[in-house]
């Protein structure tokens, strides 16, 4: 069997949306919301720019960033028909794939507790069929072809860019310009209503929806910095501290997935994904810290070391949705917030100064970034996040290294917050949003 | 090969171990929809499983569209009545069984027929199912006594009666061969959603380099693959076709030889269309001149040049001399009876079972029987409903509509329909309509019974094949009447007309009516079957059934039957001073996602279209203050709507859309502010006479 590619043709599309119904009709048994998406570039009518649809599913892509970040192994992708499949019966539930997919194909089944997805029908293939869209398509504008090699992808809105090498062929607009219309509202109107309409409805990742994580990584930072400070003359770790505030992130974090009783899988992928290190990282950092403080303190240094590791794979896993400036580096990364803390608590002023110094200038230049690139900077934030992480922990160092470190920390809790608000996933919809926004922004 | 005849045979002989087999049937989409697509149904267990394209039909040859789709929620859908429902004096509903219905309406009916004589009893249909057994309604009426009925129709009859008067009759070409066209004109028609299989027709056009144009105020999805767009004040499309025969004339890009042939009253309609200058015709219809004499231009030059109207445009009390104006473009540049040239309308080539097509066939009678009293406009339903005397009406039923959310004025309508002492409706779901009704009858679904039913897009007869036992407690309407009948008395020589109960029987009585056309059953088992008459181009034959044998450009029996000037002038509408107290024309348009108020309900399209709302442009919306995602207030003196906001930037200034379809459970429908008017042609309904304004709610 050869492996294929969706076709999709926008001319003949009209955004009906049978494709959408013919999914469901399929697979109606199995799936909790629609697979597929019928998107509408320029659904508001701008004046300057056509209208067309796009409908997406999962594209089952050459290197799927789905099966490379899971941490559960719960992906394959098949090496004869280019399927690539979510195994439900493997998932446990963490949602990363969500964030990894630029094409938004992975979809949280809320009641199974698991990612659904395209399956590309393969009992239809079995039966020689084509997938249900392909085959319900009124207007042939859906298609099912062999897999080409060179598929002109870039700049195609609503495939947003990406290492993953969607298997599909999007045709282009036979007419790239809207048609002759009898009349354009003001530059001034337009102008009252754009942004409104411009807007990315749903952020896929928000502070609300992640408080467990910002919880998470900030404990196991704390943790780090404080087993590492205990090893260099700082003060010693509490073993009480330490377990309880371990277990009760870990407790959490597991509560989190949609299938905690799968927790265990998150180490079945250190082969390609960050999660699955971190997951390792942290248990090895909290396994070795408890042994260390309870019965073996000789382990104390390696833990410490393997506390810093599952910092570095934390900042890794942001990695997919992270878009910050410059070369991705943001002051609240919980390895700098690591660092720092480490500095504060055992006392190396060059240490605490030198991140300090790095967390400010990053810090500062990313709200610079944000006044010039028109998004909100927050004053009254900025003030709170640089009184308390930085400008506190100067003053409180030289006599109160506790007091230092928990300003740091309230300092850095505050960034923090605003870097789970920071984190875009690259979507169809606002690939669509933004390339709207940038061909306007071009025509002035 | 197996056919699909084999496995119907197959599933009749099966038939007691259905539950076991998995079958396939043909059958076909009987909505009041242009695309009345072919259907392959699969049936596992006696369970709908799936839906499919048949290829049989070629206007629809992909599948049917995401409605078609959805009958596999509607059929089984939870929110079905499966039983008769009565109203309780708490205002609920309670179930009862059909021994308690039936003695109840028989009672009900046969009282009114004893003390106010049997037009007082009123029969009202809508379009909800297309089928030739519908016809056995006002037969179980007649044999009644009578009653009283509705003419006119809510859908297209001003564009059907100006092209009657125009060519004669409605005919038209296949759907197929706009794709030969060079320039197509889709004026008024958002055929992406409403007609999307034409779509696939133009995109071949357009693929072989044809130009499209698109006529409406709206910038709709079928605009989007237009070169040119022109967006007309609402009500103004007979100025423009006026100002675009200026402009050919003017410019002698005009068929000489074909007006000389074919076309009557020629000289008086191009003294007319004199008047239409580019500057009057712009200023009538707030299109820039440019625009006109592009169009014109491209008129003039391409051919051949495929016209299609849609059917909103033609709901103005103006609409029907609009029409007869835009169709004079076609003779005036030659473009009759050519491959990818003609008039796109109505196609009414399966009208062959009864004496005469429509138009005509719904108007009142020339001379009346007696019997039948057929007063009531449905445009006017409301008001004339409640007008009936000698006798006024008494008990009312309901079939195939849902006239209390869909009929022009809203509270009208209800009023009538509370005023009567009974009524009975026949619905699959609780509407609008089934709400007021002091006894709900359930009734079938499209699968659950076998009927033909023709089109008016395409020239197919197709069998609407059943596929599945009615669920619940369903009855056929036929076998409903049978029973009512034999309550009132009828005999069975009286109910002959009905088939008899059964399947076979059902059969046998399609059979009867197919059998003078030389079709048979077997033949619609195996796929849809083209209408004796059907046309690849229409009018090749340049023979047109006009009083004069000619197109008629002045027209006498325009002006005699229905007080209109012979010529196609224009006058604005009733509704269209754009001075007054409401500045904007509320347009009520149908979605993708629905036919009237069917299918919306659906969980599956909820999900993509989770209700209601109100678009507007964003002129207006600066005017008022209001911003996309506001709620509002729709209103005139007639009603009020609240509506969430959405701006829509490519919507004509002074125009606002709100969908029509959605019912009391979404806050209303649009026909609260709509007025019960007729078209100044064919007894349509002017629904898109409607001026409103917004305010923030």
């Amino acid at each position: 069997m050869m492996a294929s590619q969706f076709t999709f043709d926008p001319n003949r599309c009209t955004g009906c949306e049978a494709c959408v119904v013919a999914c469901w009709m399929e697979n109606r048994e199995r799936q909790s919301r629609p697979w597929r998406t019928v998107h509408t570039f320029n659904a508001c009518g701008h004046p300057d720019l056509p209208v067309f649809h796009l409908s997406l599913a999962c594209h089952h892509c050459e290197s799927p960033a789905c099966l490379e970040h899971c941490p559960a192994d719960a992906y394959t992708k098949d090496a004869a028909t280019g399927t690539v499949t979510i195994h439900a019966d493997r998932c446990m539930g963490c949602r990363y794939c969500t964030w990894a997919c630029p094409h938004d194909a992975p979809k949280f089944n809320d009641r199974a507790g698991t990612i659904e997805k395209c399956t590309f029908c393969p009992e239809r293939a079995s039966q020689g069929l084509e997938p249900a869209c392909v085959a319900r398509c009124p207007m042939e504008a859906l298609g099912l072809s062999p897999l080409e090699a060179e598929r002109p992808l870039v700049g195609v809105p609503g495939l947003p860019a990406s290492a993953t090498a969607p298997a599909i062929r999007i045709a282009l607009l036979r007419r790239p310009e809207p048609p002759s219309l009898s009349q354009r509202p003001s530059a001034a109107v337009l102008r009252a209503f754009l942004d409104a309409l411009l807007v990315v409805p749903h952020a896929k990742i928000t502070l609300r929806g992640e408080w467990v994580l910002l919880l998470f990584t900030t404990v196991i930072g704390g943790l780090a910095a404080w087993m590492g400070a205990a090893q260099l003359g700082g003060p010693p770790v509490q073993p009480w501290a330490f377990l309880a505030m371990g277990a009760l992130v870990l407790a959490l974090s597991t509560a989190h997935l949609g299938r905690p009783g799968r927790a265990w899988r998150a180490l079945l992928h250190l082969r390609t994904s960050w999660l699955s290190r971190e997951v390792a990282l942290v248990s090895a950092f909290l396994g070795l810290g408890i042994l260390s403080l309870l019965a073996a303190p000789g382990l104390g240094p390696l833990a410490s070391l393997a506390g810093f590791a599952a910092l570095f794979a934390i900042d890794r896993i942001y990695r997919v949705a992270l878009r910050t400036s410059p070369w991705n580096l943001h002051s609240a990364h919980t390895l700098f917030n690591g660092l720092y803390l480490l500095g504060l608590l055992a006392g190396i002023r060059s240490l605490a100064l030198v991140m300090g110094l790095i967390k400010a200038g990053l810090y500062l230049h990313r709200k610079r970034h944000f006044a010039a690139t028109g998004k909100p900077i927050r004053p009254q934030v900025s003030a709170l996040r640089v009184g308390l992480g930085f400008l506190g922990p100067l003053l409180a160092f030289g006599f109160h290294p506790w007091l230092a470190a928990a300003l740091a920390v309230l300092g850095d809790l505050v960034d923090r917050g605003e870097y789970y608000d920071e984190l875009e996933v690259p979507t169809p919809q606002r690939d669509l949003v933004e390339s709207m926004r940038s061909r306007l922004g071009e025509a002035g | 090969m197996v056919t699909s005849a084999d496995l119907a045979t197959a599933r009749r002989a099966f038939a007691p171990y259905a539950s076991w087999v998995m079958t396939v049937l043909t059958t076909a989409c009987p909505r009041n929809c242009y695309s009345t697509c072919a259907m392959r149904v699969t049936v596992e267990h006696g369970r709908i499983t799936a839906i499919d394209p048949h290829e049989g039909n070629l206007a629809t040859a992909e599948g049917p569209c995401l409605k078609g789709l959805a009958y596999l929620e509607r059929t089984t859908s939870p929110e079905r009545i499966l039983h008769p429902l009565r109203r309780t004096a708490a205002g609920g509903f309670e179930r009862v069984s059909w021994d308690v219905a039936l003695d109840l309406i028989a009672e009900r009916l046969g009282a009114a027929r004893r003390e106010h004589g049997p037009q007082s009893v009123f029969y009202y249909t809508g379009s909800g199912t297309k089928g030739l057994l519908n016809g056995c309604g006002l037969g179980f009426w007649r044999r009644f006594g009578g009653c009283t009925t509705t003419y006119g129709d809510l859908c297209w009859p001003a564009g059907l009666e100006a092209t009657r008067l125009t060519f004669g009759d409605n005919r038209q070409s296949a759907p197929w061969d706009i794709a030969e066209a060079r320039l197509i004109i889709l004026w008024g028609k958002n055929a992406s959603e409403t007609n999307l299989h034409q779509m696939r027709f133009v995109h071949q056009a357009l693929e072989k380099g044809a130009t499209l144009v698109v006529i409406d105020p709206r910038r709709t999805p079928t605009a989007d693959r237009a070169h040119l767009l022109l967006q007309p004040r609402p009500g103004t499309d007979g100025a423009l076709a006026l100002g675009l025969a200026h402009l050919l004339i003017e410019s002698n890009a005009v068929d000489h030889a074909f007006i000389r042939d074919h076309v009557l009253g020629f000289e008086a309609y191009a003294a007319l269309v004199k008047t239409w200058t580019p500057a009057r015709t712009a200023a009538a219809c707030g299109v820039p001149e440019g625009q006109i004499r592009e169009l014109a231009d491209l008129m003039g030059r391409i051919a051949p040049m495929s016209l299609c109207a849609g059917f909103g445009m033609q709901r103005y009390t103006n609409a029907g001399q609009a029409m007869r104006a835009i169709q004079a473009l076609l003779p005036l540049t030659g473009n009759l009876g050519k491959p990818g040239a003609g008039w796109i309308y109505a196609n009414l080539a399966t009208q062959i079972f009864g004496p005469v097509k429509d138009p005509l066939d719904f108007y009142p009678p020339e001379r009346p029987d007696g019997v039948v009293r057929v007063s009531v406009s449905t445009a006017r339903l409301g008001a004339d409903m409640a007008a009936q005397q000698e006798p006024p009406l008494k008990v009312g039923w309901v079939e195939r509509g849902n006239p209390a959310s869909q009929n022009p004025e809203t509270p009208a309508v209800l009023a009538a329909l509370r005023a009567l002492d009974f009524l009975v409706v026949v619905d699959e779901r609780l509407t609008d309509t089934a709400r007021e009704a002091h006894l709900i009858l359930p009734s079938k679904s499209l699968f659950e019974q076998t009927d033909v039913i023709g089109a008016y897009w395409h020239a197919y007869l197709q069998l609407r094949q059943k596929v599945v036992e009615l669920p619940g407690e369903v009855r056929p309407e036929t076998e409903v009447y049978r029973a009512l009948g034999q309550r009132l008395g009828m005999t069975s020589d009286d109910l002959a007309f009905l088939p008899a109960p059964g399947d076979a029987w059902t059969e046998a009585w399609l059979e009867a009516r197919l059998a003078p056309h030389g079709i048979t059953l077997a033949q619609l088992r195996e796929g849809p079957v083209l209408a004796p008459g059907a046309e690849p181009v229409a009018f090749a034959d340049l023979t047109f059934t006009t009083p004069s044998g000619k197109v008629e450009l002045l027209s006498e029996e325009a002006a005699a039957r229905w007080g209109v000037d012979p010529l196609p002038d224009h006058r604005p509408p009733v509704e269209s001073d754009p001075g007054g107290r409401y500045p904007l024309h509320l347009l009520t348009p149908n979605t993708k996602n629905g036919i009237h108020s069917q299918f919306l309900p659906l969980q599956v399209i909820r999900q993509l279209m989770p209700g209601p709302s109100l678009e507007m442009g964003p002129e207006d919306a600066l005017a008022r203050g209001l911003k996309d995602g506001d709620r509002v207030r729709l209103f005139n003196d007639r009603g009020a709507l609240v509506l969430s906001l959405r701006i829509h930037l490519g919507l004509r200034p002074g125009v606002v859309v709100g969908f029509n379809g959605f019912g009391a459970e979404d806050g209303g429908s649009v026909n609260l502010l709509s007025k019960g008017r007729e078209t100044d042609l064919g007894h349509g309904a002017a629904f898109h006479d409607n001026l409103v304004d917004v305010v923030r709610a």
